[in-house]
């Protein structure tokens, strides 16, 4: 459904015809004064169409010049930018292979360091410990007594009554 | 006048200067360049009334032309999508420039319901005698009177009776509705009759 804009639009640029143009010119209250309307239509597109066209591009060459420059700056932006975007290619994978490169050596200083810490066989402390005895003359009501957890690798010696500790007892 | 031969002619060497120029020759380019830089300036030059923005907005265009020439699949004519550049960035400068155009009356969201069909526009302007009016006060009030109307509406009119497009040519480089594009017309002719009446009835 056309508008009453679109309608006359069309009929003053004759684009109506048959059922259409009839109905639209019927459509009119005063059929005089629309032509009228219409003819002044025209005329101004005439006017326009003179006065504006005239208007001429008054250095050609020059403008088409500049346009080439324009267009060769874009083209070095544009190569710059290709060149940034590259680097910045390089620069991520260069990135990715020396975090990997860290992990590696992080991965490889860790297990031998913690391989390096679980002891193979019992120290020279824990053996001492273990033989530990009293001598009932120094300490006739001294007791020892001995607390080991393998799984968490602890020992301990608990004494109660000692009158003196041998020096040759003293941890080295 | 062309006949339909040489238009098909023309238009295959025109679409084979685009196909040159989407394989980066701007020797090619420079050629379509040629064509139409006049009638893009000066299409320009009507709807923002300075040469020296008519230029820079002519170059503008034709280099965004240049960048997207890739993107055109020759669904329309070459002619055709230049002028939807122009447009777009025509339209764009006017708006943030702020220009409106004046007076709500004629915009296109105003429904015309108290508008009588057959009713006269009558002239604003005080009537003056083509014979005392120079050639240069004819083009200012012209001027004056196109500045008055929307960005939109200059370019439906200027790409009407300046370049004489189809409706669906003018609707396709303004991304429009034919409809719209008559609508348009319709108000803006009705304003520029409105402006311009003692100029065009004194000739």
């Amino acid at each position: 459904m056309k508008t009453f804009e679109e309608k006359w639009t069309a009929w003053v640029d004759e684009q109506l015809s048959g059922r259409e143009l009839s109905e639209f010119e019927a459509s009119l209250p005063d059929k005089a004064a629309a032509e009228a309307e219409k003819a002044g239509t025209l005329k101004l597109g005439e006017l326009l169409k003179r006065e504006l066209s005239a208007r001429t591009l008054s250095n050609e060459e020059f403008f088409s010049d500049q346009l080439h420059e324009n267009i060769a700056r874009f083209h070095q932006a544009t190569a710059g930018q290709a060149r940034e975007a590259r680097a910045t290619w390089w620069t991520i994978p260069r990135l990715l292979s020396a975090g990997a490169a860290s992990l590696a050596v992080f991965l490889v200083f860790t297990v031998v360091v913690m391989h390096e810490k679980n002891p193979a066989e019992e120290s020279q402390y824990l053996t001492q410990i273990l033989n530990a005895r009293v001598d009932p003359l120094v300490s006739p009501n001294a007791t020892v007594s001995i607390f080991e957890v393998k799984q968490d690798r602890v020992t301990v010696l608990w004494t109660e009554g000692l009158q003196s500790l041998p020096s040759d007892y003293a941890a080295k | 006048m062309q006949t339909e031969a040489t238009l098909a002619q023309a238009d295959v060497s025109e679409l084979d200067l685009v196909r040159r120029c989407q394989a980066g020759d701007t020797e090619a380019f420079d050629e379509l360049v040629t064509r139409y830089r006049t009638r893009v300036f000066s299409m320009i030059y009507n709807m923002v009334h300075s040469e020296q923005d008519a230029w820079d907005l002519a170059q503008d265009s034709f280099l965004k032309a240049w960048k997207s020439i890739k993107r055109f699949r020759g669904r329309s004519s070459f002619y055709t999508w230049i002028y939807r550049i122009v447009m777009n960035v025509t339209i764009d400068w006017l708006r943030k420039k702020h220009v409106k155009g004046a007076g709500a009356e004629f915009d296109d969201a105003t429904q015309l319901k108290e508008v009588d069909p057959a009713s006269k526009t009558v002239p604003k302007a005080e009537a003056l005698p083509y014979e005392t009016m120079e050639r240069d006060e004819i083009r200012a009030r012209i001027d004056k009177a196109i500045a008055q109307l929307s960005p939109e509406q200059r370019a439906v009119i200027l790409m009407k009776e300046i370049e004489g497009m189809q409706y669906h040519e003018i609707a396709e480089a303004l991304g429009c509705s034919i409809g719209t594009v008559m609508s348009r017309l319709f108000y803006a002719r009705k304003k520029l009759q409105n402006l311009l009446r003692d100029v065009y009835e004194n000739i």
